[in-house]
């Protein structure tokens, strides 16, 4: 993109800027951080899933050459705070703990002692010599085992292990059921699979003892939270803290949380002294990272004859592992919960949840944490076509809530308004020919393949409303953005965002430049580093850029623009206006030689403030906070086809159709990398990665070789189709980031079990759907 | 996910690699490096802590493709992508380059050595049963000089194989395919380029339709490859068709207990190894017809 | 375990330095030379981040070992292009919005160089989209879903071919 480019930024498909750092190898992610003299930490970790530690022997390790300290559980509690991570949301039992285990272990890579060392390779070494004695203890690894009657405790502040239960009751539940004309039934058991960014989690912390400033360089989504809480937790004065992120290497969730990792990592520096980097390998990511999902649904749909949905009750259970992370397991719930009548008219509804802990690694965020209300509403939505004698598409068509009839309240009591899933839906209809599809379907059989076909469409908080978002007890903060016109007239702009592949510092600006009439190689985004950027305590996540960063960017040029215009309008001796600025110029409409270049006012009011016009706000820089306008939602409806091998039971995706509306688009190929990276995270969620836990609470997939990834062959070319619903809104953009992973399982699932229905197979309710399950749902092999 | 320290060896010739390894004073502390693409990440996870490291990368002479007669010798430090793209391999043992082709990679074959995946024995790996299918002789050399071990001798255990702790591995002899020959490898892996839930190497030869000779090999079932020696004698002298592959896949697949895992069940493995020896041997009696 | 002294040949530079031999390749490039371009996403050959051309091949640096290089050259994605320029490869991909975060991105370019430069000799490449998607198998990217970089390479690979005579499909 040269910088010649102005105006019309917004809906380009603009080259990323991020890309010339990351594509010739310059980026700077947590390993490619040299600060002077850094060293080297490595987590020692628990190999037993629950235990008493009874002994730890570190004098061997502390003697060896290159070793400079190793720290255990109870001497990091000598100068850390007990975390915790709880918010005040009734009824939720969120215990504390310590950086590092004392006395207890209760997940296999809870992290037990640290090691600082010259380099990874000594810190590897010094860990070998280090002896921990345990004490079994049994672990507790369903969530069946955890809430049964005598089950082993795992903390004294979870009572029954129940870390929250909730419920949402909406409408007369049992009237609808009394009233149905069926009652469809589902269950299902989702496994548990994780984020797996290709960078993992670390830091480098770094302890300024003349100064007493600690900044800790951190590969998180939330600078400012993670800023809050650390300093809390070690003890450090919140002003002499200061968390800077540079590149991220992904995340997907796994980054929103503060970890214990972290607080070790600044205790240690600031205890030590010193400058320390912590790297996590990708063995520590799989195995202590977290994962995610891993939860049991059960739904009973209450439905008229025709289809008509008339309730849904619904019980959730969460497997929350052992220690709580951010967002707390009720945000999770609550959004499921709220989500899951999606965007049908659904009168009556029931929901309860139960969070319980285990002997796991950590229930983390994943993109669209609450998916699993898609899956489970979306394979209802089949069944009940089945059960009714109408066809996937028709059942939605019968039930979904068309933009026409908004604002309405959702089946789970909110307002919906502007959510265009249905939209969407009649899109997708459109471009798809069911009869044409159920003829090839037949034609295949006859040739002994397998084809199915399966549809689904959802909507998300994107980022939602204050009245949703208050029902979930989380904050829907307003989003600042701070902005400065430079004196040569360039523009430096500070979001709270932390971009991690979302390229927002390429679509911030194509909205900053448009709004400022300047070209994108003039306005620079600055992120990240909490000594520039805004307070807020969320930084990425949940969707909200689209709409929110858009809008702090928005409002903040805007102020800006509004006072260069008044010192213009001024100068030029015209109203304000008749004012336009074009190629960094202000000039008046239709008289172009009445002008004044940006860079020359910004001179002016930084080097001349008094031969500028008075009386007028000569501040070329601002804090705007957008409130949202009341937010919005994004949507969209997927189609799924897939190819079965009936022998090897092998699930080949062979098309994939998608019909997206998150609003304006800002830049066409930041959303189309969105939305099919989200699709190919869910497919692979679905059909590969599983985070796997032995019965013995040992956990089973620690490398690529056994969690595994989605490559190039097994991920779909995935067509797009989009809308562009504009809410009367002064954003007109909202959220896309998440929405690929929450449908894409539901689109597939349905897709097979419409194969598997054409055969009279079984049906999966266990996920991931690996061959074996296949040819076991086919009848081709014993359980 | 460092190595632990090993005190690293580079001999420049076999007999110096031979004499390395038994001036230990425990050769069983040490692990030969081919192309490392096996070893690297056990060394990498620590799951593997050799004391001594001897690196067959400086060996000469170790890398060559010959053809002798009816024998084909490829040297055990042949990088796989070489292998593959040997006219050489193709002619004479094109079931090698066929089974290559599912080994990890391109990036891994670049460096992945032919005889550092036989003599590492992994049983879900694809070489080792290639090896077995195509009665390969392993030469070996040790400090009693040379010997040739038959490939059904060869394989003894997970990981583990009969080459002494002071033997090296220098080269793997194939038989030449011959007329009415045809071979085939098929493998069932959860993606492109990972270890197999389970794959089937079989080469056939024909006499016109009759079945004269079948050899078939199965990776991913047990703790070593092994051979279906009940389905190559049900082939023998049968008409190749259908009913005959049918019979040989349920002759395969009822010998075989494998076991369970996070990828697939034993009845999963031991179902799908009965539609790959089907497959395989419809392609290979297809390319034997092809072939005469 | 002592030390030894390698010589090796990064991006046209000639280093010479004492190494642990149990150092591997994408260590001495990262910590060793300072480096940072090549990544570690696995450490045991599965992602891809951290692939180096040696001696012209496509290798794991993760799998390899510092003291596998002496004598050698190695290619990283800091040798492709003059500081402040792209190799076409990186152009290509550029265009197509091929990646988010990044940090895959250093060995797929990797991966997408060592075909184009054989398009570019007329050793042949793969043509079609599904044959590129399985001959970058062998790289994760955890963000992209792969289509914008099938599409860069795509596109890069056929200009390197409209460039050489006598190329064909490889496989």
């Amino acid at each position: 993109m040269s910088s010649s480019v102005v105006g019309g930024l917004v809906g380009a498909r603009i080259k990323r800027r991020e890309d010339v750092r990351i594509l010739t190898g310059a980026g700077r992610y947590i390993d490619d951080v040299h600060e002077r003299n850094t060293l080297t930490c490595h987590f020692v970790r628990s190999t037993l899933p629950h235990a008493r530690i009874s002994g730890c022997d570190v004098a061997a390790a502390r003697e060896m050459e290159g070793v400079v300290a190793v720290i255990t559980g109870d001497e990091m509690a000598q100068f850390t705070n007990p975390i915790n991570l709880g918010a005040p949301i009734p009824g939720l039992n969120s215990p504390s703990f310590t950086a590092l285990a004392t006395g207890t272990v209760r997940y296999v890579g809870e992290p037990v002692a640290l090691v600082v060392a010259s380099d990874r390779y000594v810190a590897e070494d010094a860990a070998s010599l280090i002896e921990i004695d345990y004490d079994p203890l049994e672990p507790v690894v369903s969530t069946t085992q955890a809430l049964a009657d005598g089950a082993p405790q795992l903390f004294d502040e979870v009572p029954g292990n129940v870390i929250h239960s909730g419920e949402i009751a909406v409408g007369d539940i049992d009237a609808a059921f009394a009233e149905a004309d069926h009652v469809v039934t589902d269950r299902l058991d989702q496994h548990r699979w994780t984020c797996a960014p290709m960078e993992g989690r670390g830091g480098v912390a770094t302890y300024d003892r003349s100064t007493g400033v600690l900044t800790y360089e951190a590969s998180t989504q939330t600078s400012h939270l993670m800023r809050l809480l650390v300093a809390g937790f070690i003890n450090q004065p919140i002003h002499l803290m200061r968390v800077v992120t540079s590149d991220i290497g992904g995340s997907f969730g796994l980054k929103f949380s503060m970890y214990r990792e972290d607080v070790a990592l600044c205790a240690a520096a600031k205890h030590l002294g010193v400058s320390l980097k912590w790297v996590e390998d990708r063995n520590e990511n799989l195995t202590a990272g977290g994962s995610a999902r891993d939860e049991t649904l059960t739904i009973d749909a209450a439905v008229k004859a025709d289809g008509t949905l008339l309730g849904f009750r619904v019980n959730m259970v969460m497997n929350h592992g052992a220690y709580p992370v951010m967002p707390p397991a009720p945000v999770v719930t609550g959004i499921a919960g709220h989500m899951l009548p999606g965007p049908y008219r659904v009168p009556a509804y029931r929901f309860t949840s139960t969070a319980a802990c285990t002997n796991k690694a950590s229930y983390i965020s994943l993109r669209g944490p609450w998916a699993v209300e898609t899956l489970v509403r979306e394979r209802m939505m089949d069944l009940i076509a089945k059960r009714v004698g109408i066809s996937p598409v028709e059942v939605r068509q019968r039930n979904l809530i068309p933009v026409t009839e908004q604002p309405t309240m959702s089946g789970a009591g909110f307002t919906l308004d502007g959510v265009t899933a249905a939209e969407t839906f009649a899109r997708l209809t459109e471009m798809i020919d069911l009869d044409e599809i159920r003829a090839q379907q037949e034609k295949a059989r006859a040739e002994g393949r397998l084809v199915g076909f399966g549809v689904g469409t959802f909507y998300e908080p994107a980022p939602g409303t204050p009245e949703f978002w208050g029902l979930i007890g989380f904050p829907f903060s307003a989003e600042p953005v701070r902005l400065r016109v430079e004196p040569d007239g360039h523009i430096t702009a500070f979001t709270t965002q932390i971009p991690h592949g979302q390229g927002h510092e390429t679509t911030l600006a194509q909205v900053i430049a448009d709004e400022m009439g300047v070209a994108f190689d003039d306005v620079r985004i600055v992120f990240g580093d909490t000594d520039a950027t805004v307070f807020t305590m969320i930084g990425t996540g949940g969707s909200k850029a689209g709409m929110m960063a858009t809008g702090g960017a928005m409002v903040a040029a805007r102020e800006v623009r509004a006072r260069v215009l008044d010192i213009a309008a001024h100068m030029l001796e015209a109203s304000p206006s008749d004012l336009q600025i074009e190629n960094s110029v202000i000039s008046v409409k239709g008289a172009p030689g009445s002008a004044v270049p940006l860079a020359d006012l910004a001179m002016g009011c930084y080097m001349a403030p008094g031969m500028m016009p008075q009386g007028v706000d000569l501040n070329l820089e601002t804090t705007a906070h957008y409130d949202g306008e009341n937010g919005g939602w994004g949507q969209g409806s997927h189609a799924c086809w897939v190819e079965i091998d009936q022998e090897t039971g092998k699930i080949a995706v062979t098309r994939y159709l998608v019909v997206e509306d998150c609003g304006k688009i800002i830049n066409p190929a930041v959303v189309d990398g969105q939305v099919i990276g989200g699709i190919a995270m869910g497919l692979g969620g679905m059909l590969l990665e599983h985070a796997a836990y032995g019965e013995d609470g040992q956990y089973l997939a620690g490398t690529f070789m056994d969690y595994l990834m989605p490559s190039a062959p097994e991920v779909p070319e995935i067509e797009i189709e989009h809308l562009e619903y504009q809410a009367p809104t002064m954003v007109g953009s909202r959220g896309v980031g998440e929405g690929g992973t929450v449908l894409a399982p539901a689109a597939l699932l349905n897709a097979v079990d419409d194969a598997f229905g054409q055969v009279e197979a079984g049906r999966i309710t266990a996920t991931p759907l690996t061959p074996t399950k296949v040819l076991q749902a086919l009848g081709v092999i014993e359980d | 996910m460092k190595p632990a320290s090993f005190e690293y060896w580079t001999p420049t010739s076999v007999d110096e690699a031979v004499k390395v390894l038994s001036g230990l004073d425990d050769p069983g502390d040490a692990k030969v490096m081919a192309g490392g693409q096996s070893l690297m990440p056990l060394l990498n996870l620590r799951l593997s802590q050799p004391l001594h490291v001897v690196d067959l990368n400086g060996v000469d002479g170790m890398a060559d493709i010959r053809r002798e007669g009816d024998t084909l010798t490829v040297g055990a430090m042949c990088r796989q992508r070489a292998v593959e793209r040997s006219a050489e391999v193709s002619a004479a043992a094109p079931l090698v380059v066929e089974a290559l082709g599912n080994v990890g990679h391109p990036a891994i074959r670049n460096r992945g050595t032919v005889g550092g995946s036989i003599a590492h024995a992994d049983p879900a790996a694809e070489m080792p049963a290639v090896a077995l299918c195509l009665d390969a002789e392993m030469v070996a050399q040790g400090p009693a000089g040379g010997r040739v071990i038959p490939a059904t001798e060869f394989f003894e255990g997970f990981l583990t194989t009969a080459l002494t702790e002071e033997e090296v591995l220098t080269g793997i002899r194939f038989t030449a395919d011959g007329p009415g020959s045809g071979s085939a490898f098929a493998e069932v892996a959860r993606r492109h380029g990972d270890f197999a839930m389970a794959g089937v190497a079989v080469h056939v030869r024909l006499d016109g339709d009759t079945v004269a000779q079948a050899r078939i090999a199965v990776s991913g079932v047990g703790l070593t490859p092994v051979r279906a020696t009940g389905a190559e004698s049900s082939l023998r002298g049968a008409t190749a068709a259908e009913d005959a592959f049918a019979a040989a896949a349920a002759a395969t697949s009822s010998a075989l207990r494998p076991a369970t895992d996070l990828h697939a069940s034993g009845a999963y493995r031991t179902h799908v190894v009965g539609v790959l020896v089907r497959r395989a041997l419809r392609t290979a009696t297809d390319r034997a017809r092809g072939n005469r | 375990m002592s030390d030894r002294e390698i010589t090796v040949t990064v991006n046209g530079t000639v280093h010479t330095a004492l190494v642990e031999p149990r150092r591997t390749l994408a260590d001495f490039l990262r910590h060793t030379l300072g480096l940072t371009a090549t990544h570690l996403g696995c450490e045991h050959g599965v992602c891809g981040a951290c692939t180096v051309l040696l001696d012209g091949e496509a290798v794991r640096s993760c799998l390899a070992l510092a003291v596998h290089a002496d004598g050698h050259e190695v290619t990283t994605v800091e040798g492709i292009a003059e500081p402040g320029q792209m190799h076409p490869v990186q152009t290509a991909l550029w265009e197509s919005g091929a990646f988010q975060c990044g940090f895959c991105t250093p060995g797929f370019v990797m991966t997408i160089y060592g075909m184009e430069r054989d398009a570019r000799a007329g050793r042949g490449c793969p043509r079609s989209r599904t044959e590129i998607r399985e001959e970058l198998s062998g790289n994760i990217c955890r963000c992209s879903g792969y289509q914008a970089i099938v599409d860069g390479a795509e596109a890069a690979l056929t200009a390197a071919t409209g460039s050489a005579s006598g190329s064909e499909t490889r496989r």
